[in-house]
């Protein structure tokens, strides 16, 4: 009898500090048969324990293509992200999952792509990210603007220095003004604003979009402008959840569930949606 | 209720207050049910019968947005104005900020009661009344800008004694043990469900104590030790405070005599604070909520 | 549909049969505190059958209202898991209201929704259910206003209908019902040719039309931000009293409850009309205030249920109605969406 409420145990190989109050874990399943066999699609989400705290949801940031290990980034903000904040490489975690809908990389492949995310918005998106770069080639141009308040909250820093080098990406990174170092050689503005700036050409193109609200709803403004139509921008959406598969009816907007029928969404299917989350 | 409704008019007209909260009919028989008048036309659904249970100031609280809109008026028993007095002593409420339609009340309908139409006019019958009015000794309301129904006398009873206070007096009778037992058996059908401090005006806290979890001072499950933690907790919090209003006992579903346990902390406060009685002063404050140098403090061991 | 005969001790009978085979029995049962909920029974006297309807559903006889799922221990950087087991007897639920067994099926489709939750299903699967038809139905009942019947048979195994003089037809439903009543053929004795059976309550039909309230809901731009919800639920002080009475709400949280070094998680009952359900843990809550938790609730009941679940998620039990604070009346809703739809 499969019960849905256990997680599977997971080690802590790696903790990365990305900014102040982020880290990113890189997990290892204990048991060997999940560490060979454990698939998601680029994404995902899990539910992570720290056990004698509770669950708390994120999605999976590693790259689907990449097998034996997944990541996660979150930011310590409440009971469950504290706790797990506080542990160590070589501590125990708990994983449910994988749940949720997928990125539509089908539907991506031959278009050209542009990527904007800011803050703790880019990690749902780094994992497609980086699924579509380890298959390069069935891709067009691929453009990524990603902002954050400050030099300091940039996350993935390291990532976004390999992103820069790549000459088969365009990568545009931005802090908010008044957020910029003196030594700092990017873009200084809002993120709608710096997309704005870069102005992707929108024809074969899909856009996807991460971040706070505020910033996805004006950069869906800004992608209308350079001609992107809502079903060719794509978004992730969060909301409260606990169980994770559709059980618990915490994470609905009106009558649709993030859990299963998102967390990824079209911006046409976000707009459809009632003024519920 | 012709003179109620007029001056609900009248106020509403000449824009004294932005909306009345009183009661209006229910949908079901026996129920009354809470009702915001914001026009004339509204105010002609304004009652005032035994069948009005509810203690409307919770709306008056920080639970709600009705004193966001400007002045209110409130159509109040007795019994609901003790409760106004707690709150402007916690300095929740301003007297100024709301005009008390204050009813004579000879008594409200216990629970489940429903009283048909010839019962509503006559004389409630002590056995179909709440037992927080059989206790009453502010049947005409001490504090009023207006005054409806005709003076009612309040009978003249020791406070503390009678009524809810021989069944506490009951329970004080019993040993140790069995006093537990007692208790621990009624908490045990406790869901969580927390009916009873929603419906509570003084239960206003903006993060309730089971909402916190760092740490989870209150477990939320309906077990023992979590259903123990709660109602032990929210009966400390409404020590000196609660006025006995007896929502809590009303909504409850699972049946929990919770008027019992917070008339019980009532008496220890009369008893231990020189006979403190919560909702009858604005100007002292509760006993749990002030200190003064010479307290007695004989009872702490 | 074969009719069967319980006679005047059949259901004396039948339970001490169920109790000799270890066999849990669940019926309406009055508790110390007086009231009438689905629980424990030892005998036939022990049954409420003319109470009108229970104060709580019979949902927790499958989904508990406080739950262990997992038990965990720490041990130094490693962590040892137990999934919790629990050990289901056969049960029987005899005496269930026609409405509260069709709140069944609605729950069941939520808990099997690509996921299935065995916690649910596995006390499903070994639950026989029999249920009772209505003689009597108070103000507060409106099952057949929402396409439910006091004599219904969706979601029981076996029905039984009073007979005047004594005893219960027995209507045997599924197969399980044929199979329960094989089992116990020396209760369930052949019937009569006919049987003089109490008549049938008799709920008030409202003026209620639940597929214009749906079409109604599906317009979003018609009824997202009508002010009745605001009109409607002003009042609601958000005691979620209606969320645990209710047969059809499922909503539940997971916590974990550490004690030292070990602890569980479990899953307890919670209701979308608490303050906090949906409260982010930066501070912004999707549904702030009352009037868009109600408007959740209501929309649950008459268009995410049937849209998600092709099941009605109102059975019209009246609980609510019964239990709340403040008269917050969903039938007064339904009344009055029904006529704005028109």
């Amino acid at each position: 009898m499969h019960n849905l409420y256990v997680p599977h145990l997971m080690t802590i190989e790696d903790v990365t500090e990305e900014a102040p109050d982020v880290k990113t874990f890189h997990l290892v399943f204990k048991d060997e048969k999940m560490r060979e066999n454990f698939e998601f699609e680029t994404g995902q989400f899990g539910e992570y324990s720290a056990f004698g705290h509770g669950e708390c949801t994120f999605c999976i940031a590693s790259a689907s293509s990449r097998k034996g290990f997944i990541q996660c980034t979150f930011r310590r903000s409440g009971k469950v992200t504290d706790a797990l904040y506080n542990l160590e490489i070589g501590d125990t975690i708990g994983f449910r999952g994988p749940y949720g809908n997928t990125f539509d990389l089908e539907a991506m492949k031959g278009k050209n792509l542009v990527f904007v995310a800011g803050g703790i918005g880019l990690p749902p998106l780094r994992s497609l990210i980086l699924t579509v770069l380890d298959n390069r080639e069935d891709y067009g141009d691929i453009t990524i603007v990603y902002g954050a308040r400050t030099v300091k909250d940039l996350v993935y820093k390291d990532q976004l220095k390999h992103w820069a080098e790549r000459k088969d990406v365009k990568m545009v990174t931005a802090v908010d003004p008044g957020g910029e170092t003196d030594d700092w050689t990017g873009k200084v503005g809002f993120v709608p604003t710096v997309l704005e700036e870069t102005a992707p050409s929108s024809g074969n193109s899909m856009a996807v979009v991460c971040g706070p609200p505020v910033m996805i709803k004006f950069s869906l403004q800004s992608l209308e402008k350079l001609g992107f139509s809502r079903s060719d921008v794509i978004t992730t959406l969060e909301n409260r959840m606990k169980c994770g598969f559709g059980k618990c009816g915490r994470c609905n907007v009106g009558n649709i569930y993030v859990c299963k029928d998102g967390p990824v969404f079209t911006a046409e299917e976000v707009a459809a949606m009632p003024n519920d989350f | 209720m012709e003179s109620l409704q007029s001056k609900a008019k009248e106020l509403i007209k000449d824009a004294s207050v932005a909306v009345i909260i009183g009661y209006a009919a229910g949908t079901k028989k026996g129920k009354t049910k809470p009702f915001f008048a914001y026009s004339e036309e509204d105010c002609e659904k304004l009652i005032f019968t035994p069948e009005c249970v509810n203690n409307l100031t919770i709306y008056l609280t920080r639970k709600f947005d009705f004193m966001k809109k400007g002045k209110v008026a409130i159509v109040a028993k007795g019994c609901d104005i003790k409760t106004i007095n707690v709150l402007i002593q916690e300095n929740q409420l301003k007297r100024d900020d709301v005009v008390i339609l204050g009813v004579s009340c000879e008594g409200v309908v216990d629970k489940d009661v429903i009283l048909d139409r010839a019962e509503l006019t006559a004389d409630l019958p002590e056995d179909k009344k709440s037992i927080k009015c059989i206790t009453c000794d502010v049947n005409t309301p001490s504090d009023f800008d207006h005054l409806f129904g005709e003076g009612v006398e309040s009978k003249a009873i020791e406070p503390m004694t009678g009524g809810i206070y021989d069944e506490v007096d009951k329970v004080r009778g019993m040993a140790q043990g069995e006093k537990w037992n007692f208790w621990m058996e009624h908490f045990e059908r406790c869901i969580k469900c927390y009916a009873c401090k929603k419906v509570c005006p003084l239960c206003y806290c903006d993060v309730c104590i089971t909402e916190k979890n760092q740490p989870q001072w209150i477990e939320t499950s309906a077990h023992e030790r979590g259903n123990y933690a709660w109602n032990i907790k929210r009966a400390m919090d409404l020590s000196g405070r609660c006025t006995f209003c007896g929502e809590c006992d009303r909504v409850c579903p699972a049946e929990i005599p919770l008027n019992l346990l917070n008339q019980e902390m009532a008496k220890l406060n009369y008893e231990a604070f020189d006979g403190y009685r919560a909702g009858y002063q604005t100007e002292e404050k509760p006993p749990f909520v002030s200190f003064k140098e010479d307290d007695d403090e004989g009872f702490i061991r | 549909m074969t009719l069967k005969l319980l006679k005047e001790d059949g259901l004396k009978k039948l339970i001490e049969a169920l109790n000799k085979a270890d066999t849990r029995v669940v019926g309406p049962k009055r508790n110390k505190a007086g009231m009438v909920t689905y629980d424990d029974v030892n005998a036939d006297t022990e049954l409420e059958l003319d109470e009108v309807i229970g104060r709580y559903s019979p949902k927790d006889a499958f989904f508990p209202q406080h739950e262990t799922v997992m038990r965990y221990k720490l041990d130094g950087k490693d962590v040892h898991v137990k999934a919790e087991t629990p050990v289901i007897k056969e049960t029987v639920l005899l005496g269930v209201r026609p409405c509260d067994a069709a709140a069944m099926i609605s729950l069941n489709k939520v808990f099997t929704w690509d996921y299935v939750d065995t916690l649910f299903t596995e006390r499903q699967k070994k639950a026989t259910i029999i249920s009772l038809a209505c003689n009597n139905a108070d103000e507060s009942c409106f099952c057949t206003s929402v396409g439910f019947a006091p004599d219904g048979t969706e979601g029981s195994d076996i029905l039984l209908k009073k007979i005047k003089s004594g005893g219960y037809l027995a209507e045997l439903i599924t197969k399980e019902g044929e199979a329960f009543a094989t089992t116990h053929k020396s209760i369930f004795e052949n019937a009569p040719a006919k049987a003089d059976t109490v008549a049938i309550a008799e709920p008030t039909k409202l003026d209620i039309d639940i597929d214009r309230i749906k079409s109604w809901l599906d317009d979003k731009e018609k009824s997202w931000e009508h002010p009745l919800w605001e009109q409607l639920a002003a009042k609601c002080v958000g005691c979620g009293g209606c969320t645990f009475v209710c047969p059809t709400c499922h909503c539940f949280d997971i916590v974990d409850e550490p004690y030292g070094d070990q602890g569980k998680r479990v899953k307890n009952w919670d209701g979308c009309q608490f303050d906090h359900f949906t409260l982010h843990a930066s501070g912004h809550n999707p549904r702030e205030h009352q009037p868009q938790r109600w408007r959740n609730r209501f929309s649950c009941k008459f268009k995410i249920y049937p849209d998600r679940f092709e099941k009605k998620g109102c059975v019209g039990c009246g609980r609510c109605i019964r239990v709340c604070p403040v008269n917050l009346d969903i039938t007064e809703a339904m009344t009055e969406i029904t006529q704005i739809a028109k």
